[in-house]
């Protein structure tokens, strides 16, 4: 029996399932309990019935970002029960914690992953590296539990047979405090969440017009999103960029005006029935996966489209 | 003040070797850059410098001995030592042996606050700032935008952070560990022209494991906790892909095709 413990986050309960999938994958042919920590919140509806075991700690004084503290109840957490594998989804403070945690219990950890391979019980955590450049293939060896952070997106949980979830309310841990205060907080509104678009009109350091992007977008009745050579210009916000350090995106239809498509950007498409890529050059590694390429300007073409769409 | 910037140095990525059969980075034949984030740490460490200039900064990087150069040019930038943290029997060290070789270094020395960048744009697995924090005992904050410069004192600083959904000013007590991103304002000077060829090898010093004294079992590969078994360049599922140009008839095709899939 493996014993896998994953680490909810308030605002990423939906996504965390995919760490379900995760630990299906690591193992396949084996019984598997998975554990659910859940720090300051209540239990999320969505854990209820597929998780074993829901480990809630409430502390108002043990805040979200305090990775001392987290690590620290990470380590007694893990010495109760002795975990194979430790998950994190990979959003900002899975991405400090899970480090965090890893040094504390002296075991290794593999960021970012997007796939696993198992083949005859070697386990292979995959991910990309050098700006999404080489897939990289790694174990780990040390003797602590397997721990990983893992994209988000990209693990979709399928549906197993009911569990019935037993509550576990943590007591008597101790841990350190951070000696950080909230000044203050502002939440932003996010005017779309592009995981959720069914149509997405992309653009790349090729076509960086964001107006005529949009207006494209609203004919199409979709939305905007970009690469990150046109986020890292400051053009528009990193909520809406596409790839390995952005979002994975599953439109029924994707528009890519002028992008490259290196590898990072490709790893961000997931299962899209179209895509159409405009640029200038016909052999750039997007436009392969493309079910039409148009070569020439983008910019140039997306003014003409919009044209030809508004005079019909 | 005490600053220590802990940088890395990282291959160009758009122009770099690799070795696929010990799976390392070959980081003598690349071509290399400060880390962009890392940038931002040094160019608020000299900002602060400017306002008080009693304010001693220590860059700390661990690298081959073939970065010396690059090191040499931050330093006639305007800072005041540099560390740089080097031997062979530390090559091929995962994120755990590294922040562990840091920290050995780091431990001994002083500092009223240790900056860094957040992410790197080479492995990009944002490990080592959490792990460096984790074994010195700090307090750790990352993707920080701003750091408002009349707070930074020798006892705390309030800092800005900002992500999709929030933007969150907090106070933090120092020491602790800073790690700013790209995407704040912060940028690195480039060296005066009067100072090109600044002779600053007395403030250069080598460290290797002959001062840290680490077990050669505990750095390097054999003291990694992860290993690449395998690297590749993805290959994707390629579509029959029909080609049109931008002209009045690509635009057709295009709009036939949106129309005849109901996008219009």
């Amino acid at each position: 029996m493996k014993k896998v413990l994953i680490y909810i986050e308030k605002s990423y309960c939906d996504q965390a399932l995919g760490l379900i999938e995760v630990t299906r994958q690591l193992y396949p042919d084996q019984q598997v309990k998975t554990y659910a920590l859940i720090i300051n919140s209540e239990v999320p509806s969505c854990l209820e019935g597929v998780c074993d075991v829901l480990l809630t700690l409430d502390d108002k004084f043990l805040q979200f970002f305090d990775q001392k503290g987290i690590a620290d109840v990470f380590t007694q957490v893990n010495k109760q029960y002795s975990f194979d594998a430790i998950l994190f989804l990979a959003t900002p403070m899975g991405r400090c914690i899970a480090p965090s945690v890893a040094m504390k219990l002296d075991t290794g950890l593999v960021a970012d992953v997007t796939a696993i391979s198992n083949q005859d019980g070697q386990v292979s955590l995959i991910r990309p590296a050098y700006s999404g450049k080489i897939m990289a293939g790694i174990c780990i060896t040390g003797e602590g539990p397997i721990m990983m952070s893992v994209h988000s997106g990209i693990f979709t949980y399928q549906k197993g047979k009911d569990v019935v979830s037993t509550h576990v309310a943590l007591t008597n841990l101790s841990y350190r405090y951070a000696n950080i205060k909230v000044k203050d907080r502002q939440e932003k509104s996010i005017p779309y969440d592009i995981r959720k678009s069914t149509v997405l009109v992309s653009g790349g350091a090729g076509c960086t017009d964001i107006g005529k992007l949009q207006n494209l977008a609203t004919l199409l009745n979709g939305h905007v999103s970009a690469s990150r050579a046109v986020v890292d210009k400051g053009l528009v916000s990193r909520a809406i960029q596409v790839g390995q350090s952005g979002k994975t995106v599953s439109p029924s239809l994707y528009i890519a005006l002028g992008i490259h498509g290196a590898l990072q950007h490709v790893e961000g498409l997931k299962d899209i029935p179209y895509i159409i890529s405009v640029n200038t050059n016909k052999d750039a590694p997007l436009c392969s996966i493309s079910d039409i390429v148009v070569e020439g300007d983008a910019l140039l073409f997306l003014t003409k489209l919009i044209q030809k769409i508004e005079e019909v | 003040m005490h600053i220590v910037c802990v940088v890395k140095f990282v291959p160009d990525v758009d122009n770099f070797s690799y070795n696929y059969e010990n799976h390392t980075i070959v980081r003598e034949n690349s071509t290399m850059l400060i880390n962009p984030d890392d940038a931002c740490a040094l160019g608020f460490a000299l900002k602060m410098k400017k306002r008080n200039p009693q304010t001693f900064i220590e860059v700390v990087t661990m690298a081959p001995a073939s970065i010396i150069p690059h090191l040499e040019d931050i330093l006639r930038v305007g800072f005041d030592k540099a560390t740089l943290i080097s031997d062979s029997l530390y090559a091929g060290s995962d994120t755990y042996a590294t922040s562990k070789i840091l920290t050995q270094y780091l431990k001994d020395i002083e500092y009223d606050c240790i900056l860094s960048g957040t992410h790197s744009i080479d492995g990009d697995t944002s490990h080592v700032p959490s792990q460096i924090a984790q074994c010195l005992n700090l307090d750790h904050l990352n993707s920080i935008q701003h750091i408002e410069e009349d707070s930074f004192t020798r006892s705390s600083a309030t800092v800005k952070v900002e992500s999709e959904s929030s933007s969150i000013t907090y106070e933090i007590a120092l020491p602790a560990l800073l790690s700013l991103t790209r995407d704040s304002s912060y940028r690195l000077p480039y060296v005066r022209y009067k100072n090109l060829n600044l002779d600053v090898s007395d403030k250069l010093q080598v460290v290797s494991n002959k001062l840290l004294g680490l077990s050669p079992k505990s750095v390097g590969l054999k003291g990694s906790l992860t290993k690449v078994l395998s690297t590749h360049t993805k290959k994707y599922e390629t579509r029959d892909k029909i080609i049109v140009s931008s002209d009045d008839s690509g635009v057709e095709i295009v709009y036939e095709f949106l129309k005849n899939k109901g996008f219009i």
